[in-house]
């Protein structure tokens, strides 16, 4: 069957006081299909560290969740610099964040290998001075529609 | 499912003050009466402070019953001594209640409060550092918080039974005695320590009266006092009233130095369970969280104002050393496992729209499409706390859009219409007949 479930919300960039809210929406949304709690934990760590990465470096973009019954896709896409080396990025406390976000608590390097930690795939295509997409998945093992 | 809070029909108007203030969403009015959802209710009280009719109350047990049976035992809570300013120590409020001719269990409770801190210390020192930190349980509405809208959490809860059964449980093993013991509890969420606890099968206090209900029993026969001759009683338990006792009772008790933060207030709360699912404390050992402001003080059960309780409690004299024989007595109690809880402790999660993601799938999208057709101010007049909550309402059967005022006028106003194009559609005959007059 094709059915799936899609979201999609728009992010600023530099704006922290409402960051948080798409993955905090998308969270919720997974409560209300009845994603185990264990899944929608994964995943709002991935849509929390994906919208803080495009509020942190991107100047703003889109973070989408589909969700089919065998997984589940969370796309971030933005037109904001590019990653000039994904090996590096992916470095755990490697961050280009500015003293001024660090200082608000953000930017420690964690971003990145913390989504790829969490997702059974990741994808990343940059280039820069064009943009970034970001497609990390989460396979529903067991298939969350058979949990009852 | 059993809740802290009882509705008081009679005086209920109907009006939307309290299902506002539900941080869950919890509340429904229906044909005109707050209605309780069970599985959401978190029991913190908050629609208790909201509403202006008196209608909501705590759900505690008739004192004057329980009087009229013959002698009572009490186990009280903290915050139950820092309600008056005669009786400012424990051992001045021993004196006044035994003038009444009822018993406390204040050195049980002084140990278990010792005890419950000796534990949690040692399961934070015997912690792996991706568990931690560890998060009190001392606060029943941030329990319930967290089994239903933070389940990722349930595994960093301490393993500590409340002290105030810990108490009893301590009391009826040295005495051997069955009689009843009353829970003094200042708020709806520690009344459902004795009416539907979490984290053991029962509880063995068989009832429960508010501390506002007491103290002003205690209040009205103003019992003379002297303070000569008091018993010692311990004084670290009272700390526990307040935001941040517990943590300074753990350190007290810890070997290693500990991190760790307390934070009171449901909003402060929510948004600290927020930064500890995003794993944003690291380094942190300790959560404490109390959903009242200030602490146990502000609970909704109490007689005192919370900043008097303050005041009273920051005057307390607080030996936070334990003598050698109170160690010693901890760490036997330790071993024996009384301070443990019988159960883990279990999610109580939303239920999910349908029972399967296919079926949740089409409801999701039905829902979505319902809530963009509503006015999204929230105005409360159906019954629900926001649009959003009709819209899940409508999916799940539990109402129609019409319950939504604007949908109803809109309604109406679409009927008006076809009456009014209707009526102008005169039969022919009707029109002749007419003429002809």
């Amino acid at each position: 069957m094709d059915s799936h479930y899609e979201v999609e919300f728009t992010v600023r960039g530099d704006d922290f006081l409402a960051a948080g809210e798409a993955s905090n929406q998308i969270k919720e949304t997974l409560i209300m299909l009845g994603v185990p709690s264990a899944i929608s934990r994964r995943a709002s760590v991935i849509t929390y560290e994906a919208e803080m990465n495009l509020v942190i470096h991107s100047g703003g973009g889109t973070l989408r969740a589909v969700i089919t019954p065998e997984k589940l896709t969370i796309q971030a896409t933005d037109r904001g610099p590019g990653i000039p080396d994904l090996h590096l990025a992916m470095r755990e406390g490697f961050s280009t964040a500015p003293d001024r976000v660090r200082e608000m608590g953000f930017g420690a390097g964690m971003g990145l290998p913390n989504i790829k930690r969490n997702s059974d795939n990741l994808e990343i295509e940059s280039e820069v001075g064009k943009g970034t997409t970001l497609t990390a998945t989460i396979l529903f093992h067991e298939g969350p529609g058979d949990r009852r | 499912m059993e809740t802290g809070i009882k509705i008081i029909e009679g005086s209920c108007k109907g009006c939307v003050n309290c299902i506002k203030s539900c941080p869950t969403e919890a509340l429904r009015v229906v044909d005109g009466k707050v209605r309780i959802l069970s599985d959401l209710c978190i029991d913190c009280g908050e629609c208790l402070r909201s509403c202006r009719e008196k209608a909501l109350a705590l759900d505690e047990d008739d004192w004057d019953l329980i009087r009229s049976h013959g002698p009572a035992t009490l186990m009280a809570d903290p915050t139950f001594c820092a309600q008056f300013s005669h009786y400012w120590t424990p051992g001045l409020v021993r004196k006044a209640l035994a003038s009444l001719g009822i018993k406390d269990l204040f050195d049980e409770t002084a140990r278990a409060f010792d005890l419950a801190a000796f534990a949690t210390a040692r399961q934070i020192e015997e912690a792996s550092k991706e568990s931690l930190p560890l998060i009190s349980i001392y606060c029943p509405a941030v329990v319930r918080l967290i089994q239903v809208r933070f389940p990722e959490l349930l595994h960093r809860l301490v393993e500590t039974e409340t002290p105030l059964e810990t108490g009893t449980l301590l009391w009826r093993k040295e005495t051997g005695s069955d009689e009843g013991v009353i829970l003094v509890t200042p708020c709806s969420a520690k009344v459902m320590l004795v009416r539907g606890p979490v984290g053991r099968e029962k509880s063995t206090m068989g009832h429960v009266v508010s501390v506002k209900r007491l103290a002003r029993d205690l209040l009205a026969a103003g019992p003379k006092v002297d303070g000569a001759a008091l018993d010692p009683v311990g004084s670290r338990w009272l700390a526990w009233a307040l935001r941040g006792g517990e943590s300074r009772h753990i350190k007290a008790f810890s070997k290693k130095n500990i991190t760790t933060m307390a934070v009171s207030g449901l909003r402060n709360t929510i948004d600290l369970l927020q930064d500890l699912e995003l794993g944003r404390l690291k380094g942190v050992d300790f959560v404490e969280c109390r959903v009242c402001d200030l602490g146990c003080i502000g609970g909704i059960g109490n007689a005192e104002s919370r900043f008097l309780s303050e005041l009273r409690l920051s005057r307390q004299p607080i030996e936070w050393v334990a003598t050698e024989r109170e160690k010693a007595d901890l760490a036997d109690l330790y071993e024996t496992g009384i301070w443990k809880l019988e159960q883990p402790i279990q999610p109580r999660p939303r239920p999910s729209l349908a029972d399967t993601l296919d079926e949740a799938m089409k409801k999701l999208k039905t829902m979505q499409a319902v809530y963009a057709e509503l006015p999204h101010i929230d105005c409360g007049a159906c019954g629900r706390p926001s649009c959003r909550a009709l819209a899940e309402d409508v999916v799940r059967g539990e109402g129609e859009i019409t319950d939504c005022v604007f949908k109803l006028r809109e309604r109406i106003s679409v009927l008006g219409e076809e009456i009014t194009a209707l009526s102008g559609k005169l039969p022919h005959a009707f029109h002749e007949r007419k003429h002809a007059k």
